[in-house]
């Protein structure tokens, strides 16, 4: 899963959001670093939409124009959670086992090859 | 209509109608609230965005048939203006075609092997694309093959007309006797040819104007949907 698609999901966390929203909200979430672009953004929210990871929740008409908001269906929900914890392992190869890591290596520097 | 929302608008063209059919509305929508108030036109990352997801919803074989086009207008436009300078002893195999500078006359060589080598896997992708079992199928593949046809006739017919300067050097291939050069004779018809390759090119666009197999994801209509007007 790449990072602007995972701050796409986490976005919709909170609940069902518009196509504005979801950028502004990936931008908080990410510390700014995801930006999103609208044509990106519509790119992702189809792709999303067709492997059943995002749904069409609502239709309102805004300034007469169509805005429709997104929200994550079940199996998105899990998909995202697994890549948090996929991440998070990864993660905790350094935070954690940091020492460890390095105590394997001069362990094995140490062996005789 | 703001200048912003009309420039916005025109930009969705970017996509296929079928997609702005349901889309364009909600993306314009997006796009204004997302450019900072008071600006005229879409930022560059916006224009950049719109236009790779139309050329990804429009399709690779869209695409490839339409660079096939793209490369037939440019090579017959490239012999059309190589016939506007007067001629050289440099000038054979192809004729004209060793015209300065360098760099371009080499583009123009490589765009002939790219569109020949194009022409067989992009006609057979569009049938697949177009899917005959589909109502109405046979009937865009076979104007997807009358399509094709034309385009290898413009290809044959630019090969004979640009093939005229070496029939006044006396050598079917060309000017190799060094003494031989002359003035213009500017090929008008290579620029017909040209603006049929680029009609040819909206043709092929018409053709394949359907989504792509697997495209259900922006036909959120059918979806069942609370409507509520603000």
């Amino acid at each position: 899963m790449r990072e602007p698609t995972y701050f796409v999901l986490a976005s919709l966390l909170d609940g069902p959001l518009h196509g504005y929203a979801i950028i502004q909200r990936t931008g908080e979430l990410s510390g700014g670093r995801v930006r999103l672009a609208t044509g990106t953004l519509y790119t992702a929210l189809d792709r999303l939409t067709a492997e059943g990871y995002v749904e069409l929740v609502r239709e309102e008409i805004v300034n007469g124009r169509a805005r429709r908001s997104y929200g994550l269906t079940p199996p998105g929900a899990s998909a995202l959670r697994a890549e948090a914890t996929r991440m998070a392992d990864a993660a905790r190869l350094v935070t954690d086992g940091g020492r460890d890591l390095k105590a394997g290596r001069s362990a094995r520097k140490a062996s005789p090859a | 209509m703001s200048p912003l929302e009309r420039r916005c608008h025109w930009l969705l063209h970017a996509y296929p109608a079928w997609y702005r059919r349901n889309r364009a509305d909600e993306m314009l929508g997006t796009l204004l609230e997302a450019s900072p108030p008071g600006s005229r036109w879409p930022s560059f990352r916006d224009v950049r965005a719109l236009v790779i997801g139309g050329l990804r919803v429009r399709g690779w074989v869209w695409w490839l048939s339409i660079l096939w086009v793209v490369l037939g207008a440019a090579i017959t436009g490239y012999t059309f203006f190589v016939t506007t300078k007067p001629f050289t002893n440099a000038d054979f195999w192809i004729p004209l075609w060793n015209t300065e500078p360098k760099v371009v006359s080499i583009a123009a060589y490589l765009s002939v092997a790219a569109s020949v080598l194009l022409t067989i896997p992009v006609l057979v992708a569009g049938f697949v694309r177009l899917r005959v079992s589909e109502p109405r199928g046979w009937l865009r593949a076979a104007a997807w093959a009358g399509a094709w046809v034309a385009g290898l006739a413009l290809m044959r017919q630019a090969g004979i007309w640009s093939e005229y300067p070496a029939t006044r050097c006396g050598n079917a291939m060309g000017c190799i006797v060094p003494q031989d050069s002359g003035p213009a004779i500017v090929s008008w018809g290579e620029l017909a040819i040209c603006a049929a390759w680029l009609a040819l090119g909206a043709v092929m666009t018409q053709i394949l104007a359907g989504p792509a197999h697997g495209w259900d994801a922006p036909d959120t209509s059918s979806r069942p949907s609370r409507k509520a007007s603000l």
